[in-house]
């Protein structure tokens, strides 16, 4: 697969791996059209072109620390993260105000996992920690999220 | 397989293996466990596939087009240059130049993420060679940190410009009699003396170099 068809293919998922670490759609699209022209000038010296989509993402993430110019998301207390009341509409917008909610060294593996598909081994070597550090991260996310999302669901159940 | 180690595993994500199932299958709780999670996945799927720009991925594909044409126009324009001029654009490759371009396109993000150092530190460490507010007055500063460069070091500086991004390498224990140039796969980097050390600006293009070599000159 060529370098053009890797770009189809997977611009829609880089751009939304952007979106959950930028939180802003345009800085978002900046960090891709970035990352591809940094990644078309590597494709030449990749050798194991199987790895070509997470090689992709990796780049994505690099360049999207080069433009904060700041070291990786710490894995910060999870205590305290709350979404406001008035936008607990619907479960989809309850969701996606969760996510927005949820501190970046949560939602990335989170994003690398639903959008990418990425196993926890594969999460890890990419962000930089241990595979139980990432299990912990995404377990922790998944609990926040529902944490967050279900005073919606009881809500609704009272009378 | 416990219903421990079974919630944990599934709350992780990994995807339901066969002693998962097993268990699933011999365990209520659990199996409505799986229901629940199966519902909250598919919904956590649909909440993070935010909606793309339209026309996001033609848009970024026929972005590369143009990059390629514009880069092979370039090595084209360098051969005939190359090929009037003799040694003229071979001796353009200096060594120190392409180690500043071989740092951004393989470094650069290692050294990001070894961590930024405090503005005060910055301001003495560039002092006597590049000072920050210098720096400052050309575009805004996004990274500056400590980086092992040619056996020395060096401190790296992320600068965002209204032309673009430029990475640059302040060498304070290193002087170059000339200014150097490198060019490769589409990255420029010049070095020149500044100070009592030396500078190296790398960006995707000559005249962005050019520009910011010459701002930061004064």
């Amino acid at each position: 697969m060529g370098f053009e068809d890797l770009v189809r293919t997977h611009a829609a998922d880089l751009f939304r791996y952007a979106y959950w670490l930028a939180r802003d759609r345009a800085q978002a699209e900046d960090v891709v059209q970035e990352a591809l022209l940094r990644g078309w000038r590597a494709f030449p010296r990749l050798r194991e072109r199987a790895a070509a989509k997470a090689w992709l993402f990796s780049i994505v993430r690099n360049e999207y620390l080069r433009a904060l110019g700041a070291r990786p998301p710490a894995a910060e207390s999870l205590d305290g993260v709350e979404i406001p009341d008035e936008r607990q509409d619907l479960f989809g917008l309850e969701l996606r105000d969760a996510l927005l909610a949820l501190p970046v060294a949560y939602a990335e593996p989170l994003a690398l996992q639903v959008l990418g598909g990425f196993s926890c081994a594969e999460i890890a070597d990419m962000i930089g920690a241990s595979e139980g550090a990432t299990m912990t991260r995404l377990s922790r996310a998944r609990q926040a999220l529902k944490r967050l999302v279900t005073p919606r669901e009881r809500k609704a159940g009272q009378p | 397989m416990n219903c421990l180690d079974y919630r944990r595993q599934l709350l992780a994500g990994t995807g339901e293996n066969d002693a998962m199932r097993v268990h699933r299958l011999q365990c209520a709780g659990c199996a409505a466990e799986w229901a629940e999670h199966a519902a909250f996945e598919e919904a956590l799927g649909e909440a993070m596939r935010v909606p793309v720009p339209q026309g996001f991925a033609e848009r970024m594909a026929a972005a590369q087009v143009a990059h390629r044409r514009k880069f092979l126009a370039a090595a084209a324009t360098a051969l005939v240059a190359a090929g009037a001029g003799g040694y003229a654009w071979l001796a353009r490759q200096d060594p120190l130049a392409m180690a500043c371009i071989d740092f951004v396109m393989k470094e650069e993000a290692k050294s990001i993420m070894m961590g930024a150092m405090p503005r005060a530190r910055a301001v003495t460490v560039l002092a006597d060679t590049l000072p920050l507010e210098r720096i400052e007055g050309v575009g805004q500063v996004r990274h500056v940190g400590p980086c092992p460069f040619y056996g020395q070091t060096a401190y790296h500086v992320v600068l965002a410009v209204p032309q673009g991004k430029v990475t640059l390498l302040v060498m304070p224990d290193m002087q170059p009699s000339s200014r150097r140039h490198a060019a490769k796969e589409g990255m420029h980097a010049a070095v020149m003396a500044m100070g009592r050390g030396s500078v190296g600006i790398v960006g995707s293009d000559a005249e962005l170099v050019a520009s910011v070599a010459g701002a930061l000159r004064g």
